[in-house]
């Protein structure tokens, strides 16, 4: 799933190569972190939020195949 | 296994309840059936005048749905492009994150139908992929969906078995994909592109019905000279009925209400 944040992500950004997503695995949920540049961060996050929220929710349905629960925060 | 069965026609007093015997004479359910509407019906005057609405309920076969068309846009030929996803292996994977490195084009760069159409199926194809879903996408030109003064749209239908949930609550599932997809395409041609993503023809069937709802009951509006208040829908269904009213002569559209729950009225003039 880190690799669908990254798919995502590179698709979006004007510098895929400073996407950086770090994956930290909590005893009920997994935290996505993305980190872009900061040129990009406006791309990542979108109008009110737009691009970050259908990242989440496309990962949110591959979370749900494998029974996870996740959360992606863009920092 | 499913057995397309004939087309059906059936009688009754309203559009409504025609469709709901007809369904159940088939054991079918609506999204099952492709719905043709004969004759609207009409209420009358004390049983006087009184008319039957008759309706078709034709069973669409279930897997795989065929393209629907594919359309010649001016010189070039969009072949439609089938790409089978299987599970994902780690060697796919990585195959698939070459993709968005195509991300940086030129600014003068031209882009063929072709190029464009190859990469959309390809971005989609590896995101599908990489969500940890089996399923295909086919892709073609969709002149009937085109918005005027606009090319027409590239489809994207993804079919397979069991797409429900990329389909989601209200919508939501669905229009993601299709954000992620576009700007990507976006990125990829540094132009904007019409490209609907779409699940088993979802929102194709979705604009039948709705073309058909708002024909409908433009018309019980200017029989009952009352305004109809159609349910809360996202922008673009209100604006499938709002295009489709506005060449009739005889009722004017309006939305009502706020962010969410903001709803189509019909009004006769």
């Amino acid at each position: 799933m880190k690799e669908l944040v990254e798919y995502m992500a590179k698709a979006v950004v004007n510098d895929p190569d400073s996407v950086i997503v770090r994956e930290i695995e909590g005893s009920s949920s997994t935290i996505y972190e993305l980190s872009v540049t900061p040129d990009d961060m406006g791309r990542i996050i979108g109008k009110q939020g737009r691009v970050a929220n259908a990242m989440r929710t496309l990962l949110r349905v591959a979370a749900v195949k494998e029974g996870k629960r996740v959360t992606l925060e863009i920092v | 296994m499913y057995e397309p069965k004939e087309s059906l026609n059936v009688t009754a007093k309203t559009v409504e309840d025609a469709i709901e015997q007809g369904l159940a004479q088939l054991g079918l359910s609506r999204q099952q059936v492709d719905i043709e509407v004969i004759k609207e019906g009409r209420r009358g005057v004390f049983g006087i005048l009184a008319e039957n609405a008759q309706v078709r309920l034709i069973p669409r076969k279930i897997t795989p749905p065929p393209p629907v068309e594919v359309v010649k846009p001016l010189a070039e030929v969009v072949k439609p492009v089938v790409v089978p996803i299987e599970t994902p292996t780690e060697a796919d994977l990585m195959d698939t994150f070459d993709v968005p490195r195509l991300a940086v084009a030129s600014t003068d760069a031209k882009f063929t139908q072709e190029q464009i159409t190859d990469f959309s199926v390809k971005y989609l194809d590896g995101l599908l992929k990489q969500m940890g879903i089996k399923a295909t996408v086919i892709a073609h030109i969709d002149k009937d969906l085109a918005e005027e003064g606009e090319n027409p749209p590239l489809v994207l239908d993804i079919t397979g078995n069991d797409l429900g949930i990329l389909i989601g609550r209200r919508n939501e599932t669905l229009r993601s994909l299709q954000y992620i997809v576009r700007l990507a395409v976006n990125k990829y041609t540094n132009s904007w592109h019409p490209i609907l993503v779409d699940v088993e023809s979802y929102r194709v069937r979705r604009r039948r019905s709705l073309q058909q709802l708002a024909k409908q009951m433009a018309e019980r509006a200017i029989a009952s000279r009352r305004r109809i208040v159609l349910e809360a829908m996202p922008p673009y269904e209100r604006r499938i009925i709002h295009v489709v009213l506005k060449d009739n002569p005889h009722v004017t559209t309006k939305s009502i209400g706020s962010n969410d729950n903001r709803k189509v009225t019909i009004i006769p003039k």
